[in-house]
């Protein structure tokens, strides 16, 4: 393990038994990857992909098959390693006959921290995230958007070196999903490591060094976002425009695409169409844009969980 | 040492503070209340006996309300915590899972305390109204129904570490009943013919606590007749059955702290 690992999993199997049939249900498989300081590490995965087994592994609320995990060198589960987290679950659900204010002074509590302190880390952190009016009242009150920050307030309670959010965006409206985003910026700032999943592509492409793709219990590919994507072109589209009264479908070249708005035509070319050649053999018509088409972040979703799909 | 008590103490504090803000406890504190008040009118309805009647279905009601109480909160703390999932959030926290369910037993015990003290309180304020005197046997009656009520909640704790609350509270009730009727299953089993009956009486008095040692009144004790109105038990034997209590509830809460800690949190 080097010096800057924070989050360490290695070979990380889970398999549940269900029912009184004793079916088994393998929802991690032989997962693992290595979370260094400083990092926002993007955990990526359909539903049902494994993402909260494996997180709610590394929280030690779920007993691996086998493998192992280790926070900060720690290993998971250790009350060492839940010293130095935070942890916000998915679709959070408090008590709600507590207020904001009276769960994380019972967070608080639980991390040993003594009440002045307790006092002032809660004022900060409802301050924070925008729960200072309604901080006194009963979290049955709140709508789900302030139940997710109530949620990231307890998470930050211990001031901790790693926060593990599951699904930190879910629910929340664009202007919520953009606070959480600089908020995970302005924690990564200060120096501390954040590994969140998500479904959200946008946001993951928007704030994370690397990311890991969970497709069926599997991780796949893990590393920046850039380096992960095929360099390779995978099409162009091109648009044109072209005079009503003529047939646009016959300007189509082989295994291409287009949509007519107007007199605007959206061309949707293979990569094997060779561009410079199909717009020369054309007349009466002007180019109006070209855009080489790179793999997306949500393309090596779609290549990766597709491809697990049918192995 | 220090630290694990201080996170115990933050759950039952939590605990408590879910149980007086939790509607259906104070139904069923009013109907506790109510019960005292009717065990006045069931007395008044007797010839010369208003104290005594009113007394024995008052003490009667206290046992009973603190039991249905103890198996409400018994299974019911513990399986919500992990149907809402709130317990992802704290077991998340640096707290061990045999600090939670000792915390969670802890915050049930201080509500059944303070429920028994009220139940008492009013027990007392209706003697008064009938100026009857408070003796020393209806205190010790008291003391014994609340070390029932404890072992009562203990038992529902450990079922619901495994079991739905619906499961739980049947096993509860059903413990709860061999355990009143220790005596009578002794005698079932030494006269019944059936090899298999035997053992599974003999099987089910050594693995159930022995609950009629806390509700004697009426009953026999050594042979000899006690009575909260006359002769009840020393002091003495309510100390053992406080005893008796304590270790089963250290036994059941120890079985129930190494079920959740094997259990996985989905």
């Amino acid at each position: 393990m080097a010096a800057d690992d924070v989050i360490t999993v290695e070979n990380l199997s889970k398999e549940f038994v269900l029912g009184v049939r004793l079916k088994r249900v393998r929802a991690v498989v032989n997962a693992s990857f290595t979370i260094k300081r400083g990092e926002i590490f993007g955990f990526v995965g359909p539903n049902g992909a494994g993402k909260t087994t494996t997180i709610r592994t590394l929280m030690g609320l779920i007993r691996p098959s086998s493998g192992r995990c280790t926070i900060l060198g720690h290993p998971v589960p250790s009350r060492a390693a839940r010293l130095q987290v935070g942890f916000l679950p998915e679709a959070p659900y408090f008590y709600d006959y507590l207020s904001a204010r009276e769960l994380l002074e019972l967070c608080g509590r639980l991390f040993g921290m003594d009440p002045a302190t307790r006092t002032r880390r809660a004022n900060q952190l409802l301050a924070k995230v925008g729960l200072g009016e309604a901080a006194d009242r009963p979290m049955r009150k709140y709508s789900k958007g302030m139940l997710q920050r109530a949620g990231l307030a307890q998470a930050l309670i211990n001031d901790p070196e790693v926060i593990v959010l599951d699904e930190p965006m879910s629910g929340l409206d664009p202007i919520g999903r953009k606070e959480v985003r600089d908020l995970i910026s302005e924690l990564a700032a200060a120096g501390k490591t954040v590994f969140f999943s998500t479904h959200i592509l946008p946001d993951v492409e928007a704030i994370c060094d690397r990311v890991a793709i969970i497709s069926l219990g599997k991780v796949h590919d893990v590393g920046p976002v850039g380096t992960l994507l095929q360099a390779r072109i995978l099409g162009t589209d091109v648009v044109l425009d072209v005079p009503e009264e003529r047939d646009h479908a016959a300007l189509v070249p082989p295994g291409g695409k287009a949509r007519r708005v107007g007199r605007e035509v959206a061309f949707v070319l293979p990569p094997e169409v060779d561009v410079d050649a199909w717009l020369r053999s054309l007349e009466g018509v002007r180019v109006r844009q070209v855009s080489p088409r790179k793999e997306s972040l949500e393309d090596l979703y779609v290549r990766v969980t597709h491809r697990e799909g049918r192995a | 040492m220090i630290g694990s008590l201080g996170r115990m103490w933050a759950i039952a504090v939590n605990t408590f503070r879910e149980a007086i803000r939790n509607k259906v406890l104070y139904g069923i504190g009013v109907m506790a209340l109510v019960l005292i008040v009717v065990a006045v009118a069931i007395g008044n309805m007797s010839l010369h006996e208003e104290a005594r009647v009113a007394r024995d279905v008052s003490v009667a009601g206290v046992s009973f309300f603190g039991m249905i109480t103890a198996v409400y909160l018994g299974v019911s703390m513990l399986y919500n915590e992990m149907q809402k999932k709130t317990i992802h959030t704290i077991l998340a926290k640096p707290i061990e899972r045999h600090e939670f369910v000792l915390g969670k037993y802890v915050g049930m015990a201080i509500t059944l305390t303070i429920l028994t003290v009220l139940f008492a309180l009013a027990l007392i304020g209706q003697l008064k109204f009938q100026q009857a005197e408070l003796t020393p046997a209806i205190v010790k009656a008291i003391v014994l129904s609340y070390c029932e009520v404890l072992v009562v909640a203990a038992v529902a704790v450990f079922f619901s570490s495994f079991s739905s609350p619906f499961l739980s509270g049947i096993f509860t009730v059903l413990i709860w009943l061999i355990g009143r009727w220790t005596d009578e299953l002794s005698d079932a089993a030494a006269r019944a013919s059936i090899r298999a009956f035997r053992v599974i009486c003999a099987v089910a008095l050594r693995l159930v606590p022995d609950m009629h040692l806390f509700s004697l009144s009426g009953g026999e004790l050594d042979g000899k007749h006690v009575s909260v109105h006359g002769s009840f038990v020393t002091w003495g034997y309510v100390a053992q059955s406080a005893a008796y209590a304590v270790t089963w509830i250290m036994v059941l809460l120890l079985l129930a702290a190494l079920i959740f800690r094997r259990r996985d949190f989905v």
